[in-house]
């Protein structure tokens, strides 16, 4: 019997850039059989997965062999998943994680999203639905750790914006950007002087309906402003289009 | 902050303002007590003529009277103040335990119902989808049937739990041998767990007749044995012994596990009662299963005792029933 991929991407999940790894994959779930099925449906997508059953032992796995996507549950063993996953990010480890949990109200999903998870799945879930955002977070971290044609920096006046290194620098001052604000500006400069729309951004750099609405890039936009613009009410370098999304005239 | 540190902080802040509000009555008093000292002597001043002992000693005996009923009167009020202040917090405790009891009991509810549903439903689109095939569709059905059958038992123990709290337990007695009940419950278990490495060791007197209701004793045996299976690591070895003591059957039942883990052995009857928060979940189930227990063996007028750090591990649950032959209880109920 066939068993054929759904996620379009390569049957030995290799990436499409034709890089020779398979994405490496950790399952975080304490319910063996839950770990059983996803397990096996993303190693027939060509994934390497490897399954852990707490959160203590997750954290140490992530650390040690440094997985491309963790598949986290919220209600582990030992340490809970919103705590292994703010661990992680307060060590500076940027790896995608993909909260798969039975608690999936609106509160829940925000404290995912808060603690620093890139998207949100809750149980019980459509397994195509699954493969798809899957193959949907590591395109995306693809794309921004390729080189990219918008190059290593971005210049915008005094401003330069360090696209690996997650900074900006204006004169002697150097600024922290979070990952989402600088997957924003990246992907507007990689068609500067045209129209990015909201959509292209969200699916971009969230993946689809992560987050409920558009309105939440406004709320970044608005934060990139004040950190790169000289005067941030009348920007010269981020541009609103009204009804569309933006413009970046570097 | 941790719930416990910010509820210290509100008690803190509790007692603080009761402390501010006395000092502001027992300085009020010590001011008006000196002014009314002040306003006696003026107003002898003003009289002109000096005291004679008598008077003085009148007057003494009145300020020493008021001196007394205003620090009566302060300590009264300091006492009514502090027993109020603490029947609050008290009930403030209570309310926000039952609150996180409520809080956990529900998100224990939602992992137990979403999990085996979410397994079984990718179970089923795998085959559906034709990603397995062969042994491994077999086994795929044989795991979404013991998902389905986890789902049957909590659902059971939600029902089992509203009737008790709304209804009472209701037993109908006969006489039942107690060993021959454990016999096949563990066979039945034995059967369920074959090839899965959980070994079961039976030491059973037969009979043991006890007055009870068959059907609620397979339900008690059911939980026990269940649970020794679950919280028996990770190759469960559960011992099972029915045996007579004097006037009583006495049923135990032994894991070998790493036993309760912090969970205090006399508060593990309650209802929903998990000892953890549920983010960190160190063991499935809701925390229904052995206030079933108790509340089945009370209406059969028994006892439960769970006993914890046990030499070589484990948790061993022993209920304790009133031999069969001594005067014959009828049917009984046990209001909720």
């Amino acid at each position: 019997m066939t068993k054929t991929p759904m996620s379009g991407r390569p049957a030995d999940g290799k990436p499409a850039d034709g890089s020779s790894q398979a994405a490496r994959i950790l399952i975080v779930e304490d319910e063996a059989h839950l770990a059983e099925v996803v397990a096996d449906n993303l190693e027939i997508e060509g994934y390497d997965v490897e399954v852990v059953g707490d959160g203590v032992a997750a954290l140490e796995r992530i650390r040690a062999a440094t997985p491309q996507l963790v598949l986290l549950d919220v209600m582990l063993p030992r340490m809970d998943g919103f705590t292994v996953c703010e661990t992680l990010r307060g060590e500076g480890n940027r790896v995608p994680i993909l909260f798969l949990t039975a608690r999936s109200s609106t509160d829940d999903r925000v404290r995912g999203l808060q603690a620093g998870g890139d998207d949100y799945l809750g149980k019980p879930f459509d397994l195509s639905e699954l493969i798809l955002r899957v193959a949907a977070i590591l395109r995306r971290t693809e794309w921004f750790e390729a080189g990219s044609s918008a190059g290593e920096e971005l210049r915008l006046g005094e401003a330069v914006v360090d696209f690996r290194g997650f900074t900006a620098r204006i004169g002697e001052r150097e600024l922290s950007l979070s990952e989402k604000e600088t997957m924003i500006l990246r992907c507007l400069a990689e068609r500067p002087g045209e129209v990015v729309s909201r959509a292209d951004i969200l699916q971009r750099v969230w993946g689809y309906d992560a987050f409920p609405t558009t309105r939440t890039i406004d709320n970044f936009i608005v934060r990139l402003r004040r950190l790169l613009e000289p005067d941030p009410k009348n920007p010269r370098y981020i541009h609103t289009v009204r009804g569309t999304g933006y413009r970046l005239t570097p | 902050m941790t719930a416990r540190a910010r509820w210290l902080q509100l008690s803190l802040a509790l007692y603080g303002v009761i402390v501010l509000l006395y000092a502001t009555l027992v300085g009020w008093w010590v001011y008006f007590f000196s002014q009314e000292g002040e306003l006696f002597e003026r107003l002898f001043a003003e009289a002109g003529a000096p005291l004679d002992a008598h008077q003085t000693a009148v007057l003494t005996a009145e300020t020493e009277r008021r001196f007394y009923m205003f620090a009566a009167e302060t300590a009264f009020l300091g006492i009514l103040l502090l027993a109020s202040v603490t029947f609050v917090i008290r009930s403030l405790r209570r309310e926000m335990a039952a609150a996180r009891q409520q809080r956990n009991f529900l998100s224990a509810v939602t992992h137990e119902l979403r999990s085996p549903l979410a397994s079984v439903r990718l179970y089923i689109d795998s085959i559906r989808l034709g990603r397995v095939d062969g042994e491994k569709q077999q086994r795929y059905l044989r795991h979404a049937g013991q998902d389905l059958d986890r789902l049957g038992e909590l659902v059971d123990d939600l029902l089992s739990t509203r009737r008790l709290t709304t209804e009472g337990v209701t037993v109908a007695l006969q006489d039942v041998d107690l060993g021959e009940l454990a016999e096949r419950c563990v066979e039945r278990q034995g059967n369920r767990h074959v090839g899965t490495g959980v070994a079961f060791e039976l030491a059973v007197t037969r009979p043991t007749l006890v007055r009870a209701d068959a059907g609620a004793l397979d339900k008690v045996l059911e939980n026990l044995v269940s649970n020794a299976v679950k919280y028996g690591g990770e190759q469960p070895r559960v011992h099972v012994s029915v045996r007579a003591e004097g006037r009583f059957a006495v049923l135990a039942v032994r894991d070998h596990g790493p036993g309760l883990r912090g969970v205090d052995p006399q508060t593990i009857l309650q209802p929903f009662v998990r000892g953890q928060d549920e983010d960190v979940r160190d063991q499935p189930g809701v925390g229904l299963g052995l206030y079933l227990v108790d509340e089945f063996v009370r209406a059969h007028r028994g006892k439960v005792a769970v006993n914890d750090g046990l030499e070589g591990g484990g948790t061993c649950v022993t209920v304790t029933l009133p031999l069969a032959g001594g005067a014959r209880a009828p049917d009984s109920k046990v209001a909720p």
